[in-house]
């Protein structure tokens, strides 16, 4: 039997921390054997859908995502829909329509992003297990800002049916949760062939989990990184050598180019993936029918896509057009191959690549306000590679610093290779004494 | 990225903007494609596809069934004797 005591306190605690979008009104758990929540992109029968944008405003799906229902399938009560950046368009999930979620260990800091509101409520409500998404970090990062673990499995182990896409080539569906234990244990339920999406049905069965034994640090993994962040990435090292696990240090060459080219297919299928937002089929509908349909759709995009949602449609719909596509969009390709290669290379060696998940803790939203849109993107610059790469990884959090924010690192292991994150997260949870927010309702 | 162009890319993306926004993404992408210019020195490289893995065509067998009700799916839409409303095209 679950606690169910969770369900009445939900509006009070999403009061405090803006991390739901939508709440289940259900105040009574079941038989559900468990309460899971699911990021506002996920489709859903019984709650609106609006992937943080005003555009899609009162949209309800007549459908489950192929990853609710298989989470509701194995005994999970949805109890509410996560608060993200519109459409995945963040790095501080200060990018929504419908507020901004409270970092729980200090709520004058952002939660990250996109699945900002995931990773707060997976750090805030005991035993919560959140379905994250990630495109170029979006459950690590989160993850890592809130002091929670986090994984993204291979691109296509879950159908991304349902998903309302941001960048098809890069879309991937995990888990954020307080135990390391819930990483397998979801990842398991969600996975599998789902004809729905033919990008799941190579995959090859959940390789058996085996015991971290060697990882490879890139030589520049901790340049730029704050001094803080670089200091509890060198003491969680020297942690897991202690635990018998040999490191290397790598080079890898292609890394550096990987913000660029994962900026420029990201926003290239975000440009196309959002041209059906038109002010028909979804979300808002009512509009001036006199207009010419040019006119028309014209209008509702620009009322309800936000700043970003519009500066990221503007860069892709600009890295594809003729004269610039081979410079920008063919090339990023070409940069992704080099990079999955040279991953594959080092891992051939050991079991995972290593480095911190963020180059700095959660900042204050009075600094993210300051920030220009390269910087936002820049410091993406860890999460980036494994994501464009299609490449499995997990974050864990491995310290705090001087303000008791915590800080998160970052295992990468081959494609289709889980079984090594979720045996390193569950054996780093039993060394790693993590220091829970505390949560006053 | 100058401000025509701006304004072309987004005529093309359907998008009208005000003159603010002109300004603040003429200025932001102009530095964004700056930092793009990184990707002229990445090596070339071959046989790179859409997919980091592996994909291949997923076929059903050739029967007519209903996934989602008709229905269900007009239910959320603005119509009008079950004909989704929009704009004229003349």
């Amino acid at each position: 039997m679950i606690e169910t005591s969770i369900l009445s306190s939900l509006s009070k605690i999403n009061e405090k921390y803006q991390m739901f979008r939508t709440i289940t009104s259900d105040t009574e758990a079941g038989d559900a054997e468990f309460l899971f929540s699911a990021k506002d992109n996920l489709t859903s029968k019984d709650m609106e859908t609006c992937s943080g944008s005003k555009i899609l405003e009162g949209y309800r799906p007549p459908f489950d995502a192929t990853s609710i229902a298989r989470m509701r399938g194995a005994g999970g009560l949805l109890v509410g829909k996560t608060n993200m950046d519109e459409f995945g368009f963040g790095t501080f999930s200060t990018n929504s329509a419908f507020g901004v979620p409270r970092n729980p260990y200090d709520p004058e800091r952002s939660c990250g992003g996109s699945s900002g509101g995931a990773a707060c409520a997976a750090a805030v409500m005991d035993g919560h297990v959140a379905i994250g998404v990630s495109t170029g970090g979006s459950i690590c990062c989160p993850a890592s800002f809130c002091g929670v673990y986090g994984i993204v499995p291979t691109y296509g182990r879950v159908s991304r049916y349902g998903l309302l896409d941001y960048g098809n080539s890069l879309d991937k569906i995990g888990i954020i949760s307080a135990k390391a234990s819930d990483l397998g244990k979801y990842v398991n339920i969600m996975a599998g062939a789902d004809p729905r999406d033919p990008t799941s049905c190579m995959q090859p069965d959940m390789g058996a989990r085996r015991k971290l034994k060697s990882v490879a640090v890139p030589k520049d993994a901790t340049e730029g990184v704050s001094e803080d962040v670089r200091m509890a990435f060198t003491d969680g090292l020297e942690t897991l050598e202690s635990l018998g696990v040999d490191v290397d240090t790598v080079e890898m060459p292609s890394l550096k180019y990987a913000i660029p080219a994962y900026y420029v297919i990201a926003t290239s299928e975000a440009s196309t993936n959002l041209a059906r937002y038109c002010g028909m089929r979804y979300g808002h509908q009512k509009g001036d029918l006199s207009l010419k349909f040019d006119d028309y759709f014209t209008s509702f995009r620009s009322q309800y896509f936000g700043q970003e949602a519009k500066r990221r449609i503007l860069l892709g719909t600009f890295t594809r057009m003729v004269g610039f596509r081979d410079r920008y969009y063919s090339k990023a390709r070409m940069v992704r191959q080099s990079i999955i290669g040279e991953y594959r290379s080092v891992l051939r060696e050991c079991d995972a690549v290593l480095t911190p998940t963020m180059p700095f803790v959660s900042p204050k939203f009075s600094d993210i306000s300051k920030m220009t849109p390269l910087e936002s993107y820049k410091a993406d610059i860890l999460t980036g590679p494994p994501n464009i790469a299609g490449m499995p990884h997990a974050s864990v959090p491995c310290g705090y610093d001087r303000n008791g924010m915590p800080i998160g690192m970052q295992l990468v292991a081959d494609q289709w290779d889980e079984g090594v994150l979720f045996s390193a997260a569950e054996e780093w949870e039993k060394t790693f004494e993590s220091v829970r927010p505390e949560v006053s309702i | 990225m100058d401000r025509e162009t701006v304004e072309k890319v987004a005529r093309s993306a359907h998008l009208k903007l005000t003159e603010e926004e002109l300004e603040t993404f003429s200025r932001d992408l102009s530095d964004i494609l700056g930092y793009f210019a990184l990707l002229d020195e990445a090596p070339d490289c071959e046989n790179f596809g859409i997919d980091p893995i592996d994909v291949a065509d997923v076929l059903r067998d050739d029967e007519p069934h209903m996934e989602i009700d008709p229905d269900k799916l007009l239910e959320g839409m603005d119509t009008y004797n079950n004909y989704v409303r929009g704009p004229r095209l003349l």
